[in-house]
């Protein structure tokens, strides 16, 4: 190879390289998304398990509200690997500040700060109301973060917010009588002006010392012994007349800005602790016999017994876990629990797949194969439960009386996934 | 040109042909250590005390005190300690916390407002520039990195607080929110949300320190300013070992032409650049 085409060569990729680094630096763009389908499955399947939740609005203008509502169930066969929920905050999943938080509940307790002793097996209302800031489409998830085991994303959904970011505004008046006329650019000019007064000093100092010969020639003299000459009595004076500037400055700021804000308080960080919905007791009693994974069928199989304990038949309509959805959609009630406002891409297109639909008897025991099928588990990423260590699943079942009133219970227990096509080939 | 300007330049032996190029020289130099200055400085805060100073609502009376002086205070030593040791140049702490004030600004607008929408009230830095500035001065004044080390680095610490209070108190009047009371700077967290910061990891303050002014503040400043004592020598120190002159370019050419004549010349250098406070 030439020497020419090596220059070349190397010409070519400084450009592509300045190219990337220009791409990734300067034309780099916002993420719409924000990693929901990353937490392992064990955590998705098996901590919280948010339902009934609903969003207000689709398309918001700024400034205008949203409001994201529902509940969460604290699963029982809580994962060893996570930390149970001693301690957690009620947030919300969206790419960024697009959208404001107005108003956070927990079983209407307000919940600007962390939630502490959350029970496990029980069940907590929440509420957020969100307000527009930016214009986009936005996905939107109700997220509880638990101390241990990371954030646990609820289901999200898209909220298009219009109009112009400009418009956005939040006025708050402090206790002391200050009105600020918005929050998003308070005390910022403050901050900027007395930094740049700073900066201002900084470079002053420095043009002071590099406007005169530099680098040779000072190490030069410092070499022949000759130092005196580049510190002058003119600099020790300056160096004086800074020290002391900068201590007038900062004394005398200080002690203006303690007068003017008389009135101050530190951070507040805390936990509160609310209680649970009030339990119900248990209709429908589930033992879970047998879970299997059709890796290459996307489908999961449950065996289980159900032991009506209710005076009314109950009917199997819904299988939940990790916010997916399958629903028994010969069963009109269960359908009809999905929410207008709840994600389509949630809920599995296929039929929830049972052995025996047909309603359970008021003291019947029954054994049942569920089967929830769906390319959804590979495309939430729910899967790699198969490497999990401890190898498990779980999930909620809704069950619907004859009055069609609603009946939950846990199903869970080890799973074992099975590789149909690689036994048929060594069947063969 | 200075008379003192021009008694360098005679003491450094340069050739008349060298003396045009020194300056230019002088500005290639400056831009580069600028650009190094300025990363090193923006990563090794960012490693060490980074999530301290990102947002408005963890700029505690206790950590945010306490960390942000010592966090940057090492590299503001070492530059101190290499252009002192090279040059005697006093603009080493200055620079990097300059520099690390000019590069968190763009960081703010470019990635925090810019692609996170964060608004720049909950982002806001705070700046150690005034406890350089003092570092810088008193070595200058003493000619000495150990009682800059017993001064410098103390007031360094000390001015920390007072020197971002000016430009921050208002974060921390009381407001009302939900019922509560607050601190605006709590409601600017709250009300524009980081999915990825939790509010329990602001529960950080233990115990009690209330001895002077009902307040721990002042507790965490000179517990800071006594730490930045020790982080300086150690910096320092570390400073001086980069001065090293056998990393230099010291061909037998490039002494000529600076007159830099003879082997033995680099060596001397190197040697009296290790010693720290060679010029104390």
């Amino acid at each position: 190879m030439s020497l020419h085409r090596m220059s070349l060569r190397r010409f070519g990729l400084s450009i592509l390289l300045a190219a990337m680094t220009a791409a990734t630096t300067l034309v780099s763009l916002p993420a719409a998304a924000h990693g929901e389908r990353a937490t392992e499955p064990y955590i998705r399947t098996r901590t919280v398990h948010w339902y009934d939740v609903t969003w207000s609005s689709e398309k918001i203008g700024v400034n205008d509200k949203v409001t994201v509502e529902g509940k969460f169930h604290l699963f029982t066969d809580w994962p060893d690997a996570a930390s149970k929920p001693e301690l957690a905050f009620l947030s919300n999943a969206s790419p960024g500040a697009v959208m404001t938080r107005v108003e956070s509940y927990i079983n209407d307790m307000p919940a600007q700060q962390s939630v502490r002793q959350l029970e496990i097996g029980r069940d907590y209302p929440f509420k957020m109301v969100m307000a527009g800031r930016v214009p986009g489409r936005w996905h939107l998830h109700p997220v509880l973060n638990v101390h241990g085991a990371g954030p646990i994303v609820g289901p999200g959904h898209w909220v298009e917010v219009t109009g112009s970011a400009a418009d956005y505004k939040l006025p708050v008046t402090t206790m002391t009588g200050e009105v600020i006329d918005d929050l998003q650019h308070y005390g910022v000019a403050r901050v900027q002006w007395w930094q740049a007064g700073y900066a201002l000093l900084a470079v002053a100092w420095i043009v002071w010392w590099i406007r005169r010969p530099l680098i040779v020639p000072r190490w030069n003299a410092i070499r022949k012994g000759r130092e005196d000459l580049l510190i002058t009595r003119t600099d020790d004076r300056v160096a004086a007349g800074l020290l002391v500037l900068v201590l007038v400055v900062v004394i005398g700021g200080y002690r203006y800005t303690t007068q003017k804000y008389e009135y101050v308080v530190p951070l507040q960080a805390g936990s509160f602790k609310t209680k649970p919905l009030p339990q119900v007791p248990s209709l429908v009693a589930v033992e879970m016999k047998d879970a299997t994974y059709d890796v290459p069928g996307r489908s999961l199989r449950l065996d289980v017994e159900i032991t009506n304990q209710s005076e009314s038949p109950m009917r199997l309509g819904e299988f939940t876990t990790a916010n997916l959805r399958f629903l028994d959609k010969s069963l009109d009630v269960a359908v009809a629990g999905v929410d207008p406002s709840f994600p389509k891409d949630l809920v599995a297109g296929s039929s929830l797949k049972l052995s025996d639909s047909s309603p359970i008897a008021p003291g019947e025991k029954r054994t049942l194969r569920i089967e929830a099928t769906d390319a959804a588990w590979e495309i939430e990423r729910l899967v790699s439960f198969l490497t999990n260590v401890d190898s498990r699943v779980g999930g909620m079942l809704f069950f619907f009386d004859a009055k069609g009133q609603r009946h939950m219970a846990e199903v869970f227990g080890p799973i074992v996934p099975v590789f149909t096509q690689l036994q048929l080939a060594q069947s063969h | 040109m200075t008379e003192n300007d021009r008694a360098i330049l005679k003491v450094s032996e340069l050739s008349s042909r060298a003396i045009p190029w020194s300056r230019t020289l002088d500005v290639l130099i400056i831009v580069v250590a600028a650009f190094l200055v300025w990363s090193v400085s923006h990563i090794s805060f960012l490693l060490l005390g980074g999530d301290w100073d990102f947002f408005i609502d963890w700029k505690d009376r206790q950590y945010w005190i306490l960390i942000i002086p010592i966090t940057t205070i090492i590299m503001a030593a070492s530059f101190q300690a290499i252009f002192w040791n090279l040059f005697r140049l006093p603009v080493g702490a200055t620079a990097s916390l300059l520099l690390l004030l000019l590069g968190t600004w763009i960081v703010r607008y470019h990635s925090w407002q810019g692609l996170a929408y964060f608004p720049l009230s909950l982002v806001v830095p705070g700046t150690c520039l005034m406890g350089a500035l003092v570092l810088d001065a008193i070595l200058v004044l003493s000619r000495s990195w150990l009682v800059t080390g017993m001064f410098g680095a103390v007031l360094y610490g000390l001015l920390f607080y007072p020197a971002n209070w000016i430009y921050m108190a208002g974060y921390f009047q009381p407001v009302m929110n939900m019922g509560d009371m607050t601190s605006v700077a709590d409601l600017i967290g709250y009300t524009f949300p980081r999915a990825g910061t939790p509010e329990y990891i602001r529960i950080i303050e233990r115990g009690t320190l209330r001895t002077f002014g009902d307040t721990p503040t002042w507790v965490s400043a000179f517990f800071s300013a006594f730490v930045c004592i020790f982080l300086y020598y150690m910096f320092w120190g570390l400073g001086v070992l980069a001065c090293n002159a056998r990393f230099f370019p010291v061909g037998e050419r490039f002494k000529l032409i600076y007159g830099n004549k003879g082997k033995a010349a680099g060596k001397a250098v190197g040697a009296a650049a290790a010693q720290p406070g060679a010029a104390s």
